[in-house]
């Protein structure tokens, strides 16, 4: 075996050549071992009839624009993730099914410059995709409650109100927070105020759709979205969640500690033109709640 | 070494401009024709430049848009230098119908930015691989690219050119202005050589003048 070809079969790198009528002419080693398909079953093979997913316009735009005119085509993995569907080989797989992949495709010639084939390069990048993957996770995320942050929330309000604005629905919004937080930092500690914001958060992340947006807004106040949601259903949802927040014996080390929370609760109409007037709106509704005793909802048209 | 300063002859600017223009006719009707993809490329306009100048010179070419996307390419061969391809922002979004991706759309937050910019470098892959390819093909190379990237995002501009050009160095700059049919979408594509393509360019365009003499 000749250096080159040694080097195509060793390289860390998945390479495919296929010819005009993408048939297969080269497949490397390390195609074979990710795709359990040996070279000698895939050459001289449609490559289409062993990945039919491959068959895709964007695919075919590609191989069309490298045959024609010698174009080279890039395939992130941002946008598609793989090309071919191989098993992850890293014990990083929790997030992705599939091989993340990073591709290329460009043209091989023969002596008088025609092309005659395309070559693929295929190259795994699942694990730079996990730690972007939680990266991104992070900035998503509340550090103690594991529910949305804040950032993330005022981003999705934004696009939710937007959304619901053009195709006029409803969207409603609730604003609640633990009534008299500060006295339980206090008297059991800041680690029991820790302890109450995470099984409250997850009691009320327990209730809701997956299409609602609950995250938390800042200390002991949380806010949650509620697409194609009017606002009697909303007031309904939030007299659900004081009532089993209510419910709740938090045990502390030994301390029974029971809870409450305030609930203000709005929802989009033409007087709200701004994402935040939305948002003040439920926020003053809250406030309502608190001035009239606490554990209860006031929902503002 | 050189690199002196290389003289190009106004001679030289038309034939290059020459070229240029059936490349990219050339390069239009492949897109056409390939893939469907209907793009009017302006006649060129060539200067010479140092790399100092360079950014004072894309600065000022680019005044008039406020906030741009830029996709960058580096082409390798003996035709060597960087294509940028300057886009209005929110080109992306009106881009994306342009390509059939057989991608369902998703409306999940952050999908549409991540679409819009793929968008954006896949036209830019295809837009300036067809034009330099062409250019390449004509002056008889061949050259392969670096992946696109979007160097700039919906951002007012700053281009810092990479470090292909040296500021003593002459580099031929070609500004063309593109734009897709029934789309409402234009910007520039700029090549920029590197000073050592340039002498290979002169011999190139004497011998591509041999064909006619």
């Amino acid at each position: 075996m000749n250096e080159l070809s040694q080097l195509f079969n060793t390289v860390n790198i998945g390479l495919v050549v296929i010819d005009s009528d993408l048939k297969v002419r080269y497949w490397n080693r390390w195609m074979e071992f990710y795709s359990g398909i040996s070279s000698e079953r895939i050459i001289g093979v449609p490559l289409f009839k062993f990945f039919p997913s491959l068959n895709t316009p964007k695919f075919l735009r590609c191989c069309k624009s490298v045959l024609a005119f010698g174009n080279f085509s890039f395939f992130s993995q941002k946008l598609h993730h793989y090309l071919f569907p191989f098993r992850a080989d890293s014990s990083f797989v929790s997030h992705f099914e599939f091989m993340q992949q990073s591709c290329s495709m460009g043209p091989l010639r023969d002596d008088a410059t025609n092309i005659t084939s395309l070559y693929l390069t295929v190259q795994d990048v699942t694990e730079l995709a996990v730690y972007e993957h939680r990266l991104l996770e992070m900035n998503m995320r509340d550090g103690l409650t594991g529910i949305y942050n804040r950032r993330f929330l005022e981003k999705r309000l934004v696009e939710e109100f937007e959304r619901h604005v053009r195709y006029s629905r409803n969207f409603s919004v609730i604003m609640f927070d633990i009534d008299f937080f500060k006295k339980v930092n206090d008297t059991y500690g800041h680690q029991c105020g820790d302890y109450i914001l995470k099984s409250v958060s997850s009691k009320i992340a327990s209730m809701i759709r997956k299409t609602d947006i609950l995250a938390r807004y800042g200390g002991e106040e949380f806010c949650c979205l509620l697409p194609e949601t009017d606002l009697a259903s909303a007031q309904i949802l939030a007299e659900r969640f004081r009532k089993s927040i209510a419910e709740i014996i938090h045990v502390y080390q030994e301390n029974e500690v029971t809870e409450t929370i305030s609930l203000g609760v709005s929802e989009l109409s033409k007087q709200y033109p701004t994402p935040s007037s939305l948002l003040e709106r439920a926020d003053g509704a809250l406030y309502q709640a608190k001035g009239s005793g606490r554990n209860q909802v006031v929902a503002l048209p | 070494m050189e690199s002196e300063i290389c003289q190009v002859t106004d001679e030289e600017k038309d034939i290059l401009q020459e070229i240029m223009n059936i490349a990219f006719g050339k390069a239009a009707a492949d897109l056409a024709e390939a893939i469907n993809i209907f793009v009017v490329l302006s006649v060129p306009n060539i200067q010479l430049l140092k790399g100092a100048e360079l950014p004072d010179y894309l600065r000022d070419e680019l005044r008039d848009f406020t906030d741009i996307s830029i996709v960058e390419q580096n082409f390798r061969g003996k035709f060597r230098g960087s294509a940028f391809l300057v886009f209005p922002a929110g080109a992306g979004k009106e881009l994306i119908s342009l390509l059939d991706t057989g991608h369902e759309m998703v409306f999940e937050s952050g999908s549409i930015d991540i679409l819009e910019k793929e968008t954006l470098l896949e036209v830019g892959n295809l837009l300036i691989g067809a034009c330099v390819g062409k250019m390449a093909e004509l002056l008889g190379d061949l050259v392969t690219y670096s992946p696109p990237k979007v160097v700039i995002e919906n951002h007012p501009h700053e281009i810092i050119p990479n470090n292909l050009f040296n500021s003593e160095y002459t580099a031929i700059v070609m500004k063309t202005l593109f734009s897709f049919d029934e789309r409402d979408v234009s910007g520039f594509l700029f090549l920029v050589t590197t000073h050592d393509s340039v002498v290979w360019l002169q011999n190139s365009l004497a011998r591509f003048l041999q064909q006619y003499e």
